[in-house]
């Protein structure tokens, strides 16, 4: 609490008017006029401020909103800033010192309206003989409903004084005024008090699956709780895709259309034939309208850090580029938001999800292989993981960018299935294997980004007639290239790690002879 | 923060009335806000209601033994506070000329204001000087109230040249019209022609109107006690005038 204000909890059994009736007694008290204000606090969709200790304040009268920004561990106010509009994203903001602090936490999230109260506060002043105000306060009572439907109730009252500059001694007999009352002091913060009544948890939206696999489980039972948590996170990510404003949800939700992809690829045997087939055409559709709105996000966000590398006279014609991309990733949202919204994609899902709740025990399978989710997983990993090896052997310095993306997808399938199973393994071992892959992963995904992002820059180009614009362009081309190229060396070398017979050792312990009991931990 | 300094050579222009009444409009917007003020006449504390009075007086305060933070006042409103005048500030020249670099001085002085105040308003005494001049360094916009009469024309030119003379950047200077008259010609004229080299002149103005001299008998800005009348209406449109310049200069 700041030195110069004091904030107590006003008791239940204490009203507003015989508070201010009691007081009156002691001092000269002007009653000012009732206000109501709203207090918002913003936080991301998955909680990045809270869960990092910060906390974006919105003070709002209806007029002119204000913004505090707190970062410190102590809650002590560092940035306010009086704006006409709330940022949505760190961006939204001109460059300065809260713009660059909010980006560090939330990076390219939009922050939403988490925390809504309303307050309405019954002000008075404190006067001198000389009616000069000496001591201000606030008599507040916080109204919070935590959900449209519920009707907001009382979440707490208090009282606070303020401190006016250069009358201290007034400030402290009002507030030993108080004290001597035995009013308690309100040290928590009410957006705590907030989340606590309406019970939400900041803990609550995570991307992992978070999953605990019993070995011994029925393994198509196991593949089921895999493809509905994928499904739970697809459908927290779904509105906010749509919405388009921040760029994670639907990188999130490309993300999760791939794995169960990879699962419906890989283990398709699993699900009847026409379940198999109808499901593997609907996520694959999904994954092309997906593919070029993150594409394009990812391009996007990237722009402006090619701006020093290109010549000074060009930053201007960066503009030109970037409308194009904008354009193109609004055609490309439009056609993904038109599909999601259809009624078609509704029942599809719907079905979808009435499928994987169905009873495993129930006989809807066609070759059901019936082994315990372990052994699957085993023999699935060791088998991918052999798999990449055999392609991995097949690429030299002049492999084509289409081989190299083949490569990528047969790691991804990789990394996302030992994700899904990672519960039936030792978690430190496994995370230095995930590392490993993680690092050739990435290689490759800067290469195949790249690659797609030069096939855009000449898209542009051929539509361009701004030559200065071109110009620009070809410079970007140059710098794109010269990325795939450092990317296409580290590969080499995080490839040759991934594939040493030290890392590869570690894989076979893993994946072949920990269950047998084999493995040395 | 930014610092608006309201100046003119002549007195008895409004400047004092235009102090108080933008920076009480800017705390109303929830912007912290220091008004400072310079003159030795004291107008803008009586209006505050708050003592002319800074201990230890101006030299100690340039010579930065007062510490300037003690000696801020909180006002009746909320985020509006006042560094109060003193009359010790009518030797504020002699005292900044005894110092090697006043301008340099002068802006220290308002430096530890920058991370509690979003503006600084700073209602200058009618005069040019070594302390004037300091204003004009330290100020990001400097609003010149003038009322539109030949004679304070001829003076809002004698500021330009000064501004040009010393190498002062001249587009921080932003003149408006105050006290017009609409009855009388000349008002009209100007009005509708203002000179060439008032080139940044607000378009809002301030009507010539008995409400600004009650400001007073209130001890109360405009809004406080006649938020309806035509002068208050004026303030508040050339506040939100200012804000947008305010904004262009971030």
């Amino acid at each position: 609490m700041p030195d110069n204000q004091h904030s107590f909890i006003i008791p239940d059994d204490q009203s507003i008017s015989a508070l201010v009736s009691l007081l009156q007694k002691t001092f000269s008290v002007r009653v000012q006029a009732e206000t109501v204000y709203h207090r918002v606090f913003y936080d991301t969709f998955d909680w990045r401020l809270t869960k990092n200790g910060a906390m974006l304040e919105v003070h709002d009268d209806g007029k002119s909103p204000r913004i505090y920004w707190r970062a410190d561990k102590d809650g002590k106010l560092k940035i306010q800033l009086g704006l006409r509009k709330v940022p949505r994203l760190a961006a939204d903001l001109p460059a300065c010192e809260l713009r660059q602090q909010l980006q560090s936490v939330i990076a390219v999230r939009e922050l939403l309206p988490r925390i809504k109260i309303r307050i309405k506060r019954q002000s008075l002043a404190v006067l001198d003989k000389n009616e000069k105000v000496v001591v201000r306060l606030n008599l507040d009572v916080y109204w919070y409903s935590p959900s449209k439907l519920r009707a907001a109730k009382v979440l707490t009252r208090r009282l606070t004084i303020k401190a006016v500059k250069g009358y201290a001694e007034d400030y402290q007999r009002v507030e030993a005024f108080f004290v001597d009352m035995q009013l308690q002091s309100a040290f928590d913060n009410v957006m705590k008090l907030a989340l606590i009544t309406s019970g939400v948890s900041t803990g609550e939206y995570t991307t992992s699956l978070k999953l605990r696999l019993d070995p011994d489980m029925p393994d198509e039972q196991a593949l089921k709780i895999i493809l509905l948590r994928l499904l739970e996170i697809m459908q927290q990510n779904t509105a906010g895709s749509i919405k388009g404003k921040d760029t994670e949800f639907m990188h999130d939700y490309r993300v999760v259309i791939r794995k169960i992809r990879v699962l419906l690829k890989q283990l398709d045997h699993y699900h009847p034939q026409a379940i198999s087939t109808e499901y593997k055409r609907f996520f694959s559709r999904l994954g092309k309208l997906t593919n070029p709105v993150r594409d394009l996000d990812v391009f996007l966000l990237q722009l402006d850090n090619y701006q020093p590398d290109v010549e000074k006279s060009g930053w201007q014609q960066l503009q030109a580029l970037r409308d194009y991309l904008l354009l193109s990733r609004t055609e490309a949202q439009n056609k993904f938001v038109e599909e999601v919204k259809s009624s078609q994609y509704r029942e599809t899902i719907k079905q979808w999800r009435d499928y994987l709740e169905r009873s495993a025990t129930q006989n809807d399978t066609a070759d059901k292989p019936g082994k315990a989710v372990c052994k699957l997983a085993d023999e699935l990993l060791w088998d991918i993981n052999q798999q990449t090896l055999k392609q991995g052997k097949t690429i030299t310095d002049n492999s084509d960018a289409e081989t190299l993306h083949n490569l990528r997808k047969t790691f991804k399938q990789l990394r996302y299935l030992t994700e899904f199973f990672s519960s039936l393994y030792p978690a430190v071992e496994l995370r230095v294997l995930i590392q490993t892959l993680t690092d050739v992963q990435d290689n490759l995904g800067v290469f195949n980004d790249r690659h797609i992002q030069m096939g855009m820059v000449k898209a542009f180009i051929n539509q361009s007639k701004n030559k200065e614009a071109i110009k620009t362009a070809e410079q970007i081309i140059e710098i794109l290239e010269q990325q795939q190229h450092e990317a296409g060396k580290n590969f080499k070398e995080n490839y040759a790690a991934y594939a040493s017979s030290g890392s590869q050792k570690q894989f076979k312990e893993m994946f072949v002879d920990y269950r047998r009991g084999k493995m040395k931990l | 923060m930014k610092t608006i300094a309201i100046y003119n050579i002549k007195g008895g222009v409004g400047k004092t009335a235009t102090a108080v009444n933008l920076s009480f409009l800017a705390s109303l917007d929830g912007a912290n806000t220091l008004l400072w003020d310079l003159d030795p006449q004291g107008a803008a504390s009586f209006y505050c209601r708050i003592k002319a009075e800074v201990k230890g007086g101006g030299k100690k305060l340039i010579d930065g033994k007062t510490d300037i933070e003690e000696a801020v006042k909180g006002t009746d409103y909320e985020n509006l506070d006042l560094l109060p005048a003193d009359f010790t500030y009518r030797n504020l020249d002699t005292f900044l000329g005894q110092i090697k670099d006043p301008v340099n001085r002068f802006n220290n002085l308002l430096k530890p204001f920058a991370e509690e105040y979003d503006y600084i308003f700073l209602d200058c005494p009618p005069s040019i000087s070594s302390l004037s001049e300091s204003v004009f360094a330290a100020a990001d916009i400097v609003l010149v109230p003038t009322i539109p009469t030949t004679l304070s024309l001829r003076t809002y030119q004698q500021i330009i040249e000064f501004f040009q003379q010393q190498g002062i950047d001249q587009s921080k200077v932003l003149p408006f019209f105050v006290m017009v008259d609409r009855r009388k010609k000349m008002h009209r004229l100007i009005l509708q022609h203002p000179p060439s080299f008032m080139s940044s002149l607000l378009k809002s103005y301030i009507p010539y109107a008995s409400e600004v001299e009650r400001m007073g008998m209130h001890r109360a800005p405009l809004t406080v006690f006649a938020a309806r009348s035509r002068a208050a209406q004026c303030y508040t449109s050339m506040w939100d005038e200012l804000r947008l310049h305010i904004h262009l200069l971030d």
